[in-house]
């Protein structure tokens, strides 16, 4: 599904990600984990296509195409979904505009039928029921005055609308409380599929309580520097980054 | 006010009677109007005010040149309580005027549409009567011509006024109004939305609270590319005395070329103690982590930037009560909005 091969980027002429090699078999939940600065968000940006993150070397493959030749609507129509940490206020659109414009262009660009606006809701009410995202919410500015966990639940309500073939959680668990958590784990656990990769970023092992991940790997200083199945999440908790940093050194 | 020069004696036709030596030019300016008293009357006669005209001055200057040379016009008068509502469409240019009254607690609703072509210079006076209240849209379509439009309006107490304009812009394209609100309870409330690929709009407006306890708002919008220029130019005065008043000012552009340009220049004149006034500008382009976060949801660049435009538009759009003027505007503005991206 993914295979990222000795990746370099840099921001603003600094290089971030340090030659990052990974790689994501279909039906994989992987965690990525690391200290702030390591390069999680970075990662997660340049799989989604942002400007301004460039690749100068190494390589990125996606369903064997090359990910970095694409940009980020040609992305999202094939199948790849970024939960963003930071979700974007975009006052003047509504949520479910938003989420109508979206799925039509990503069916336009398949080929495939668009779906009509009674259609449209008819999906999105049922993925808002079990996400617990009130009707009244759909009909606001997209973001718009949501709290953090309501932005959360929103990312993931797309993420289900949308049915991605690759789906990157960037810190979907930050600023969260234990319900919100849950809410969120069960949407992303019922997206499951022996069709499906997901690759969860996050600081804490909090979320892979609920989301266990096949294999988890620690990013530190733009490098993966452990790699292991999800004890070594548990490793981390206890340990500290430091610790593990240090031994891998 | 303009300054009137009387004729004086080195004008050869008034070479024998002098009357800027008669009369002081300060002393005409302030004159009040003078008023028949009807006499005895026989026969079948149609006796009715003039309506209460504009006064020089009140106007811009472009407004004086086609009052004076226009000639003819029409003069629209909606009775006392009743409602109505006129399309108004342009079909010849040059100059024109317009007088239009709305008496007591009438109300009325002005479409004025298309544009035509070459130069047009309209003038149009109106005066919307206590508790009345007068919608006026107007939507221009993109055109090749320079076109002046300047509206003065007064406002009696309790009336309301309300202005909605959308404009794609012409060769030189300029709208005024002035606003008078002259009893308490008078309301304003304009708004409007400019997408210029190219073309020129300049808005103009001055709106005076004459009176207290009046209030006013306006919240205009532009986009401009290629080599546009949006102007708007709004000023505010509360006059003296004029306490409560109430009155906001909002204009924003998006700049989405280098060469095009968009000048606001919001101003404020208040001669009053309580009131209060709020105005704002700014000028920005489309944000960028906006445009990323709809393109990684799969919408292409084109249509992500015309939704982040549209958006930006919406507030002034929705201004329009009115739900088949507003979709009318929405679609002219969208088609506009394709043009650009």
């Amino acid at each position: 599904m993914l295979e990222i091969k000795d990746l370099r980027v840099a921001v603003d002429g600094k290089e971030i990600l340090k030659g990052l090699t990974l790689k994501v078999g279909a039906g994989e939940v992987h965690a990525i984990m690391g200290p702030n600065g390591s390069g999680k968000s970075t990662l997660s940006y340049v799989l989604a296509g942002r400007a301004g993150y460039e690749v100068t070397s190494g390589s990125i493959r996606y369903k064997g195409e090359d990910l970095t030749a694409m940009s980020p609507d040609q992305r999202s129509a094939k199948g790849v979904f970024l939960a963003m940490q930071y979700p974007v206020e975009i006052p003047g659109v509504t949520t479910l505009t938003f989420l109508k414009t979206a799925l039509n262009a990503q069916r336009r660009a398949r080929g495939e039928k668009e779906v009509d606006a009674v259609g449209v809701l008819r999906l999105v009410r049922e993925k808002a029921a079990a996400l617990k995202v009130p009707e009244e919410m759909l009909k606001r500015a997209l973001n718009v005055g949501f709290s953090g966990g309501e932005k959360k639940r929103l990312e993931i309500l797309q993420m289900s609308l949308f049915q991605p073939a690759l789906a990157i959680l960037d810190e979907t668990d930050s600023g969260l409380d234990i319900d919100a958590l849950k809410l969120v784990a069960e949407g992303v656990n019922a997206l499951c599929s022996p069709e499906r990769a997901m690759l969860v970023i996050t600081h804490y092992q909090r979320l892979l309580n609920y989301i266990v991940p096949d294999r988890v790997h620690v990013l530190s200083a733009g490098r993966i520097i452990k790699e292991g199945g999800k004890e070594l999440a548990h490793e981390l908790e206890a340990k500290g980054y430091e610790q593990i940093i240090k031994d891998a050194a | 006010m303009n300054a009137i020069v009387l004729p004086h004696r080195k004008v050869e036709d008034w070479k024998y009677s002098d009357l800027r030596g008669a009369v002081d030019a300060e002393a005409v300016s302030r004159a009040p109007t003078a008023m028949w008293a009807i006499g005895t009357a026989q026969g079948k006669l149609d006796i009715s005010d003039l309506p209460r005209l504009v006064p020089f001055g009140a106007h811009g200057v472009m407004a004086d040149i086609a009052a004076s040379l226009a000639k003819a016009g029409r003069f629209i008068r909606i009775p006392k309580g009743e409602s109505a509502s006129i399309e108004l469409d342009l079909k010849d240019g040059g100059h024109g005027r317009v007088v239009i009254v709305v008496e007591e607690g009438a109300s009325l609703i002005i479409i004025e549409k298309g544009a035509s072509t070459g130069f047009t210079n309209i003038a149009t006076e109106i005066a919307v009567g206590k508790n009345a209240c007068l919608t006026h849209l107007r939507a221009v379509p993109l055109n090749d011509m320079v076109s002046v439009a300047d509206y003065a309006v007064m406002v009696a107490a309790g009336g309301t006024y309300r202005a909605h304009l959308a404009d794609l812009g012409g060769k030189l394209s300029r709208t005024e109004l002035h606003i008078a609100l002259e009893g308490e309870g008078a309301e304003a409330h304009l708004s409007g939305v400019f997408v210029l690929n190219g073309a020129h709009t300049d808005i103009t407006t001055h709106v005076t609270h004459a009176s207290g306890k009046t209030q006013s708002t306006q919240l205009f919008k532009y986009v401009a590319s290629g080599h546009a220029r949006g102007v708007y130019q709004g000023k505010v005065t509360v006059a003296k005395d004029a306490n409560g008043s109430d009155s906001r000012q909002t204009a924003k552009g998006l700049l989405l070329e280098d060469r095009a340009e968009i000048d606001l220049k919001p101003e404020l004149e208040i001669l009053a103690d309580d009131v209060k006034c709020a105005h704002g500008a700014a000028i920005g382009d489309l944000d960028a982590e906006s445009l990323f976060y709809l393109r990684s949801r799969g919408i292409p660049e084109n249509e992500a930037r015309a939704l982040l435009m549209r958006a930006f538009l919406g507030d002034a759009v929705d201004q329009i009560e009115d739900e088949t003027q507003r979709e009318a505007v929405w679609k002219m503005v969208d088609a506009a909005l394709a043009g650009l991206t």
